[in-house]
C-alpha cells in the first residue's frame, strides 16, 4: 500500500449497486436469530432442513411454477459445461426439484423446510431490495384438506412464534378466474383487458367487458371478504363444477384452520390471481395490520416431472417480517478490565454474559466500558451496572 | 401496531377535488373546514368520523402514498394510477367525475402532412412515460419519452419534441397551442382506489367505505 486512500475514494467504495446492503451489528444477529427461530418451529413439526445451492442451471430453475421468475433471474454462464445458469429468485421451485429427484424414494408426504438468499434482477420504487431472504417449508405428495391446511396453520404459528401480532391470513382460489375465462367466447382482447380489471378489482370495467360472465364475475369479487360473509356469499353462487370444487375446496380449508385458530382473522378471496399463476390448488398470502405489504404467500401447485406430486407450502418474506417485529436492542455486555481472571471470565460466558475483554491496561476501566457501549463492569469479582 | 389507528384517504390537489367532495358528502363523510383552506400549511385533516382522516396531496403521489400504505385509500385519476400500475393497488370504484382522456397531440400541420402507422420511433414529452411507452410498445412503436411535470403544450412549438402525450380535457388547451389530437390513449375518470393489505387486514371498514362512496357515485 504506497499510498492512504483518499476520503473520496474511501466512500466511493462504500457504494453498493443498487438494491444490495450491508447489514450492520443487531440487525444482522437479529435477522439470523428470527430466522432459525422460525425454522426451529418448522424442524418441531417434522419438516427437516435442506440446503439447495445458490446456483443452477435455468433448465431446472426454469421448470415447471419456475418458469414465473425467468424474468427476475440473475443468468450466467458456466465456463465448466457451456451452459446458462441463473442465480435462484426463488427456492420453491429447487425444494421441488429436491424432493422429485434425490429424495424421490422417500416416503410421503415429505415435509421440508429451508432458509436461504436469493438475488432479483428488478426492483422497484416500493420494494428496492435485490437480494432477499426467504424461509420457507414444503409438504409434498399430500392430497388432502389436512394438507392444505397444515402449512398455513405452521406458517401463522412460526409467525406468531416470533412476535409477529394482528396476523391476517388471506385464502384465495388462484384457479377459479382461469376456469371461467376458458369458458366463454370473448375475443382474445377482450378477455386480457378483462383479466386486468378483474385484478384491479375495477367492477365497473368487469360489468362492461365481461359479456354473459358478468353476473357470476360481480358476484365472486363481492364475496371476497371476511371468511364466514365470503362463504356465505359463495355458497350461492351458479358456477361450472370445476370452479365450484375448487371454491369448496378453499372453503374446507377455512373451516380446518379455523377449527384450530378460532382467532386468527380470515378473508377470502376468490378472484384475486396475481402471482398465484402457477398455482394449481388453493393460494394465500399472509399480512399483518399495519405492514406494508406481504409477509409471505403460499399455496398449493402441481410439482413437474417425475411422480408428478402435489405440493403445500408456504414462503416467508423476511424484509417484510423484520418490518413487523420491533427494533432490535443491544444485549447487556459485560466489560471485563484487564487483568480479570481467565478462569473468572469463562464462568461468566456461562451464566450468559456477553463479555468484553480489555485487551490493553486501561487507566479508567468504567470509562473504557460506556465507550466500548457496555452496560456492565466486572467490579470487585461482580457484574454491575454502569 | 397500528391496529387502531384511523383509515387514511389520500384526496388529490387541483382538478378532481371539486368533483369529488359532494361525492363524499353523500356517502356521508364530512370534510373540516380547514381542509379547503388553501391557505393551511396542515396536510392531515379530521373527518366526522373518529376512523377516517384525509391527506391532501398532489394527485400524481397519491398512488404512491397508496401503494405504501401510507395511505389505506384515495381518490385519483384512472390517468394516474395507469402511470403507476401497482399489484398493491386495486381500483374497485368508478366515480364517474373528473372525465377526461389521455392522448397523443401534436402541431397541425404535422398531422396533416404524417400516417401513424408509419411510426417506428417518437419522441414525446409528456408526464406519463410509463403509460406512454406501454402504449407504443404495445403497437411496435418505440417511445423515447422526455419527462416533464406541466406545460406540456409548449414543448412542441419550441423545438424541444414534435409530439405529447397528455390529459385532454375540451382540447382548448391544445388548440391554443396549434397543436390537434390524433390518437386516445384512454378515457380518464376518477377512482376510488384501495391498498391490497388494508383491505385484507380490515376487510369490515374498508369494504363499508368503499361501498359508501361506490353508491355516493352512482347516485350522483
Amino acid at each position: 500500500m504506497s499510498h492512504p486512500d483518499s476520503e473520496s475514494e474511501l466512500t466511493k467504495r462504500a457504494l453498493l449497486p443498487a438494491g444490495l446492503r450491508d447489514v450492520l451489528p443487531l440487525d444482522a444477529a437479529h435477522e439470523a436469530a428470527v430466522i432459525e427461530a422460525l425454522l426451529a418451529r418448522c424442524a418441531s413439526h417434522g419438516y427437516e432442513r435442506v440446503k439447495p445451492p445458490l446456483v443452477e442451471f435455468e433448465t431446472s430453475l426454469f421448470a415447471g411454477p419456475g418458469a414465473a421468475m425467468s424474468d427476475s433471474t440473475f443468468r450466467l454462464m458456466d465456463p465448466v459445461s457451456q451452459k446458462m445458469m441463473g442465480v435462484r429468485a426463488d427456492m420453491t421451485v429447487q425444494i421441488a426439484r429436491i424432493a422429485t429427484t434425490r429424495l424421490k424414494q422417500e416416503p410421503r408426504p415429505l415435509r421440508l423446510c429451508y432458509a436461504g438468499e436469493v438475488l432479483r434482477v428488478s426492483a422497484n420504487q416500493l420494494s428496492p431490495e435485490r437480494q432477499l431472504v426467504q424461509v420457507g417449508a414444503e409438504l409434498l405428495g399430500g392430497d388432502s384438506v389436512a394438507a392444505d391446511a397444515e402449512p398455513v396453520l405452521l406458517a401463522v404459528e412460526a409467525l406468531r412464534s416470533i412476535g409477529v401480532t394482528d396476523l391476517s391470513v388471506d385464502l384465495t382460489a388462484p384457479r377459479v378466474i382461469p376456469i371461467l375465462l376458458a369458458g366463454s367466447d370473448l375475443p382474445a382482447d377482450t378477455l386480457r383487458s378483462l383479466r386486468m380489471a378483474i385484478d384491479r378489482k375495477h367492477t365497473a370495467e368487469v360489468r362492461r367487458l365481461a359479456g354473459d360472465l358478468a353476473p357470476v364475475l360481480t358476484q365472486l369479487m363481492d364475496a371476497a371478504g371476511s371468511w364466514q360473509d365470503a362463504l356465505g356469499e359463495l355458497s350461492d353462487i351458479e358456477l361450472p363444477e370445476a370452479a365450484r370444487a375448487a371454491i369448496d375446496r378453499v372453503a374446507a380449508i377455512a373451516r380446518s384452520v379455523a377449527e384450530i385458530e378460532p382467532d386468527l382473522a380470515m378473508t377470502i378471496d376468490p378472484v384475486e390471481n396475481r402471482g398465484f399463476e402457477y398455482y394449481t390448488g388453493f393460494g394465500f398470502s399472509l399480512f399483518a395490520r399495519g405492514v406494508r405489504g406481504e409477509l409471505g404467500r403460499g399455496g398449493r401447485y402441481q410439482v413437474d416431472g417425475g411422480d408428478g406430486i402435489g405440493s403445500t407450502g408456504f414462503t416467508l418474506y423476511m424484509e417484510t417480517v423484520l418490518r413487523a417485529l420491533p427494533d432490535p436492542t443491544r444485549p447487556e455486555r459485560l466489560y471485563l478490565p484487564s487483568g480479570t481472571a481467565v478462569d473468572q471470565a469463562r464462568a461468566l460466558r456461562e451464566q450468559g454474559w456477553i463479555t468484553i475483554a480489555a485487551l490493553d491496561k486501561d487507566p479508567d476501566p468504567a470509562l473504557e466500558a460506556s465507550r466500548l457501549g457496555c452496560t456492565h463492569i466486572l467490579k470487585d469479582g461482580a457484574p454491575v451496572a454502569l | 401496531m397500528t391496529a387502531n389507528q384511523p383509515l387514511i384517504l389520500a384526496l388529490p390537489k387541483g382538478r378532481i377535488l371539486k368533483a369529488i367532495t359532494p361525492i363524499l358528502k353523500r356517502a356521508g363523510i364530512e370534510l373540516e373546514d380547514d381542509f379547503f383552506n388553501e391557505s393551511s400549511r396542515r396536510l392531515q385533516f379530521h373527518t366526522n368520523q373518529a376512523d377516517l382522516e384525509v391527506i391532501r396531496v398532489r394527485s400524481f403521489d397519491t398512488a404512491t402514498f397508496l401503494a405504501f400504505g401510507a395511505a389505506h385509500l384515495a381518490i385519483a385519476g384512472s390517468d394516474v394510477l395507469m402511470e403507476f400500475d401497482h399489484p398493491e393497488i386495486y381500483a374497485p370504484v368508478d366515480l364517474n367525475v373528473g372525465h377526461c382522456r389521455l392522448a397523443v397531440a401534436e402541431p397541425a400541420e404535422l398531422a396533416a402532412k404524417e400516417n401513424p402507422q408509419h411510426w417506428s420511433h417518437l419522441r414525446i414529452a409528456t408526464k406519463y412515460p410509463n403509460v406512454t411507452r406501454r402504449h407504443f410498445a404495445a403497437r411496435g412503436v418505440q417511445a423515447e419519452c422526455i419527462k416533464l411535470n406541466g406545460a406540456m403544450e409548449l414543448a412542441p412549438g419550441l423545438g424541444l419534441c414534435r409530439r405529447i402525450v397528455d390529459l385532454v380535457e375540451t382540447g382548448s388547451t391544445l388548440k391554443a397551442n396549434g397543436l390537434v389530437e390524433v390518437e386516445q390513449i384512454a378515457a380518464v375518470s376518477a377512482r376510488l382506489a384501495v391498498n391490497r393489505a388494508a383491505l385484507k387486514t380490515r376487510p369490515g371498514p374498508v369494504k363499508d367505505l368503499v361501498d359508501r362512496i361506490g353508491e355516493a357515485a352512482l347516485a350522483a
